[in-house]
């Protein structure tokens, strides 16, 4: 296992730039997490540090050893595509031994390796089936066992769950955790579901229009985002942002700056400030309480109001955010 | 089944099977009409099966010419040229999906270009060069455009077809350390095997019925392919049209048992949707 190291990474496709000056580690045994919307340029990161796109400027470092000129096979990483990328004439077994091969190992070692990530990853029992005949969940299966197989210095997985229907990702999402706790290999995962980024991340990178945005641990980035991009995108329901008008009923905040709250800091009680139940949206044990402030909060579906119910509405001073209204940027408190 | 099919489903067999009349009856008449007595004017109304029944048409038509010679060597000349046509045309397809934009651009562009050109344009200079190379009278002249994959048709049915293949299959394999010759051999190839046997029974009709060519390039007459041969039973027995017809049976049964053995790879394509992982 190696660490990962971007230095000034800068990618343009025409007039777009991808990349624009990434500047990214992943340590040692990490499994960093880059999300972001669609387009931001993760997986144009992946791809470069795959060796897959050429990159415009910068430099990548794998381990001790500058990447940045050389071929994909040179690098030693392995990748997992979001569509799987199983050879479809082959069978499972020569999927996962295909890298082996390629490289031409011995056979006993390509059987034992084989033997070995298959059962690592639970598709033993159907080695000789081929890709078309596998459920989503076990092709993917097969493509962590392919990826596995090389004991590669890092792994790159590119939205390898988003394929999947809802129940086999969350399946997938634990597996692939205990997966990195068992072989302990440096990871980069890229995925633009920001839940899939904090459950499973040891730090998550979020990148904007090919800029990184922020970099630091899922709570650390959810509990003190950098800038109103990372704060939005971050959380279900969206943090509530409010002008320092509409903030004022609340909390007196600096003029030039806005409010942040994230909906579970929201109180609903019989105090506070009045306001209008709009629409109350039940999600399994949680309910989305949409105000007629402008604002959304967060409670449990046992205690959720009615609509159009009168309440009243407080947050704590110290579960708000302060980000400067004309850069977005985080203004910390005195 | 969907509302369309629905609609259609009525009329599809009938539809089918009046195609299939169709393109069948010509066929029928030409084996009907070959076992005819030699010598025979043709029926004044269609003979569905001729009375008496014989066979001497087509002991008739290999006395009078050597069919057999000419059919083994227009079996040998495609027995070259197919394989080759298939090598090349699918080793440029490939080429054409590594190349980078604007030079894959431009190539494929080429390639209609040169799609364009008719094949008469090119007989004179083709001749011109082969006699310059002491190539005429042999077969290398009807085996070398096979060098070139043919036809530009084949090496665009063969990018088109590569094109079709989810690209981070070959990244997979670059990823792997392969490199382009073992991907078109080991991924690229084993992916569009359908389109490769209509690409090779499409280059063997070519070949096999390939008439202006030979008649050109070829003058011994021990050389001489299939269609020369039914030229030479058409000139010397002009009108008698039960030989003729077993001339052309026997030259157009090869094809047919071709494709009947091609078929099966290309129409019964049963892996159904998810195959290439999409």
């Amino acid at each position: 296992m190696s660490r990962i190291e971007l230095e000034t990474v800068r990618k343009r496709f025409g007039e777009t730039a991808a990349l624009d000056g990434v500047d990214l580690e992943a340590r040692e045994g990490e499994l960093l997490v880059v999300v972001g919307p669609s387009g931001c340029g993760k997986s144009t990161l992946l791809r470069c540090v795959a060796g897959l796109e050429a990159v415009d400027e910068g430099a990548i470092r794998i381990g001790d050893r500058e990447v940045t000129r050389l071929r994909p096979a040179a690098r030693n990483v392995s990748m997992v595509f979001q569509s799987y990328a199983l050879f479809p004439h082959l069978t499972v077994r020569e999927n996962i031994a295909f890298g082996l091969v390629v490289r031409e190992e011995p056979k006993q070692v390509v059987l034992e390796r084989v033997a070995e990530a298959s059962a690592l990853v639970g598709v033993g029992d159907f080695l000789e089936r081929r890709p078309y005949e596998l459920s989503g969940g076990e092709r993917q299966r097969v493509a962590l066992a392919r990826a596995l197989v090389r004991r590669p210095d890092a792994f790159l997985l590119d939205e390898p769950l988003s394929n999947l229907d809802a129940g086999t990702r969350v399946q997938m999402r634990t597996e692939l955790r205990r997966l990195h706790r068992e072989i302990g290999s440096t990871m980069v995962h890229v995925t633009h579901d920001q839940v899939e980024a904090l459950t499973l991340g040891d730090r998550i990178a979020v990148l904007d229009a090919g800029r990184l945005r922020q970099v630091g641990t899922p709570d650390e980035v959810y509990s003190r985002p950098r800038d109103l991009f990372v704060a939005r995108f971050l959380g279900t329901p969206a943090m509530n942002v409010l002008t320092s008008e509409a903030a004022s009923p609340f909390l007196q905040i600096p003029e030039g700056t806005v409010l942040g709250v994230r909906p579970e800091h929201v109180r609903i009680t019989t105090d506070g400030v009045p306001a209008k139940v709009d629409i109350v949206e039940v999600a399994g044990s949680d309910a989305f309480v949409h105000l007629d402030r402008g604002l959304v909060g967060r409670v449990s579906a046992d205690a959720r109001p009615a609509e159009g119910a009168e309440v009243g509405i407080a947050f704590e001073r110290e579960a708000t955010h302060l980000f400067d209204e004309a850069t977005g940027e985080r203004v910390d408190r005195p | 089944m969907r509302a369309g099919d629905r609609r259609w489903g009525g009329w599809r067999q009938p539809a089918a099977i009046a195609v299939a009349v169709a393109f069948l009856l010509p066929l029928w008449f030409m084996v009907s009409g070959s076992l005819r007595e030699p010598g025979q004017p043709p029926p004044r109304a269609p003979e569905v099966i001729p009375r008496p029944l014989s066979t001497t048409s087509y002991e008739r038509a290999f006395d009078l010419v050597d069919l057999g010679r000419h059919t083994v060597n227009s079996l040998l000349v495609a027995a070259l040229t197919v394989p080759l046509a298939v090598l090349v045309a699918s080793l440029a397809g490939f080429a054409l999906v590594l190349v980078a934009g604007r030079a894959r651009a431009l190539l494929v562009g080429l390639s209609f270009a040169a799609l364009m050109i008719p094949v008469t344009a090119l007989l004179v200079p083709r001749f011109t060069m082969f006699r310059w190379l002491g190539l005429t009278d042999t077969w290398v002249p009807l085996v070398a455009p096979a060098l070139l994959g043919l036809s530009p048709f084949y090496v665009l049915l063969f990018y088109w077809s590569f094109r079709r293949l989810p690209p981070e299959l070959l990244e997979a394999a670059r990823l792997e350390g392969m490199k382009p010759f073992a991907m078109w051999r080991r991924v690229a190839m084993p992916l569009v095997r359908p389109v490769t046997i209509a690409i090779a029974l499409l280059a063997f009709i070519a070949s096999w019925g390939n008439f202006l060519e030979p008649l050109i390039y070829l003058f011994d007459p021990d050389l001489y392919t299939l269609p020369l041969g039914l030229r030479s039973l058409e000139t010397l027995d002009r009108t008698n049209y039960p030989v003729l017809l077993a001339g052309a049976v026997a030259a157009t049964a090869p094809v047919v048992l071709a494709f009947a053995i091609a078929q099966r790879y290309f129409l019964h394509e049963d892996r159904g949707a998810g195959w290439l992982g999409r």
